[in-house]
């Protein structure tokens, strides 16, 4: 096409473009520079169109920051779950002794029950040591003579009869368990009537019944109460369950196994009978 | 050679200039970030040799003015660097195009180096700067990476048939 001041329009040369360029260039700064609002306007819309590649290029360290920040968390959380579960160990314990709580008082409730005997007056007495060995069972009460405990006398718990008391300090007093090898308790036999005498054999939680004869009626399952005589024990009240009978030809006598009625491993206290009437005449003896 | 562009081409090219900016702008730690290359300019004068028909000083101007918002440099600043950069390289571009390798990366340093150095100037105007020689770093950085940035811009002309 034509020319103007010696250059092509059709197809302006590049240095053509860059002249009129770097003056539209120069032109924009000095108008920038000058805080004009139109090249504001102008910068606006660039730095919106350029925003996208922005978030784009920010993208990759976003994500690592997220990712940094993920682990973190994960590392907080970590540690509270760990803190949490040792609360829960904490929280566990306690609600075992709150178990073991509820289960004494049950026990005392049960012994509360049980001290209705006719006759005779309960007391309650604390465990303070229990010796178990071989040869001995005994328990060591937080009663004494100035309790008025007397020796010979019985003791009980909600279940069974315990034992008898054998040696009496002044404020503690030392019980043979039923189990213990030189115990024996007369009892009779609740679905027969047959008499007999129970022996501790030494063993915990275990009880045998010798000088039966092979005739005798009794069976396993059988329970045993005492039956009063010597005066010990009160009468009627449980002292074991028959939990073996075995007949040897060659034997006259029937071997025959039981187990406590008395929940003789789980005390914490037990029960002191007083008879009735008599308590004034051992208390004048004490 | 002075078949049209169709879309697809245009739009692989535009691609390489918006990556160019991506990773002009990507954040990176301050012991790096001096010798981060003016990969805009590399990417502007490989396609100034590659289109020049296409590609050249009108387009680096737009692109030099988009680069200003980016940084939120005064406008026109890289701008007219740009346009000066692409103006350069079209110049000469028949010489860049049969020089060795390494050779080549040399000029196109000595260009975008010309390019950088009007912002430093325009900015020293502007803003009463001083000139740092760490404002060297970037263009020592330039002709260490052409090599490898041309071969990969050669295989992606191949491939979109841009000739």
């Amino acid at each position: 096409m034509g020319t103007f001041l010696g250059l092509s329009l059709k197809q302006p040369s590049n240095l053509t473009k860059l002249i009129v360029l770097a003056g539209a260039s120069i032109a924009l700064m000095v108008i920038d520079a000058g805080h004009d609002y139109g090249a504001r306007a102008v910068r606006e819309v660039g730095q919106q169109a350029s925003h996208p590649l922005q978030e784009l290029a920010a993208l990759p360290f976003a994500t690592a920051h997220v990712v940094l920040k993920d682990a973190q968390d994960n590392q907080e959380l970590r540690q509270e779950n760990r803190r949490l579960a040792q609360r829960i160990e904490r929280l566990r314990v306690k609600v075992a002794r709150l178990n073991a709580l509820q289960a004494e008082v049950a026990h005392l409730t049960a012994l509360l029950k049980g001290s209705s005997l006719p006759g005779y007056r309960a007391g309650l007495a604390r465990v303070l040591d229990v010796s178990s060995g071989p040869f001995t069972h005994r328990l060591i009460l937080n009663e004494g003579a100035n309790d008025h405990v007397f020796s010979g006398q019985a003791v009980i718990d909600a279940h069974g009869i315990v034992g008898q008391v054998i040696s009496v300090g002044r404020d503690t007093s030392q019980v043979m368990l039923i189990t213990d090898p030189d115990s024996g308790v007369p009892v009779v036999c609740a679905r027969t009537g047959l008499r007999a005498i129970v022996f501790g054999t030494g063993a915990p939680n275990r009880l045998k019944v010798p000088y039966l004869t092979v005739t005798a009626d009794i069976r396993p399952g059988d329970t045993l109460v005492s039956s009063g005589l010597g005066g010990v024990y009160p009468p009627g009240y449980p002292v074991a369950r028959v939990t073996e009978v075995k007949s040897n030809p060659n034997l006259a006598f029937l071997k025959i196994r039981a187990v406590p009625a008395a929940h003789l491993n789980y005390h914490s206290h037990v029960l002191l009978l007083w008879p009735k009437g008599q308590h004034k005449a051992y208390a004048a003896h004490g | 050679m002075d078949n049209a562009l169709n879309l697809r081409q245009r739009a692989v090219i535009l691609a390489s200039f918006l990556l160019a900016m991506i990773l002009a702008i990507v954040p990176l730690p301050a012991a790096v970030r001096l010798l981060r290359p003016d990969w805009v300019a590399l990417v502007l004068v490989y396609w100034c040799m590659a289109v020049p028909e296409r590609i050249g000083v009108g387009s680096g101007w737009i692109l030099g003015l988009f680069l200003d918002a980016l940084y939120g440099s005064l406008l026109g600043e890289q701008a007219l660097a740009k346009a000066v950069l692409a103006f350069l390289a079209l110049r000469f571009t028949l010489r860049l195009r049969v020089f060795p390798r390494w050779q080549q990366a040399l000029a196109v340093g000595v260009l975008v180096a010309i390019s950088d150095l009007l912002v430093i100037l325009t900015k020293s105007l502007v803003h009463g700067t001083t000139p740092l020689w760490r404002d060297t770093a970037p263009m020592l950085a330039n002709v260490v990476l052409w090599p490898f940035l041309f071969a990969v811009l050669r295989e992606v002309r191949r491939r979109a048939k841009i000739s």
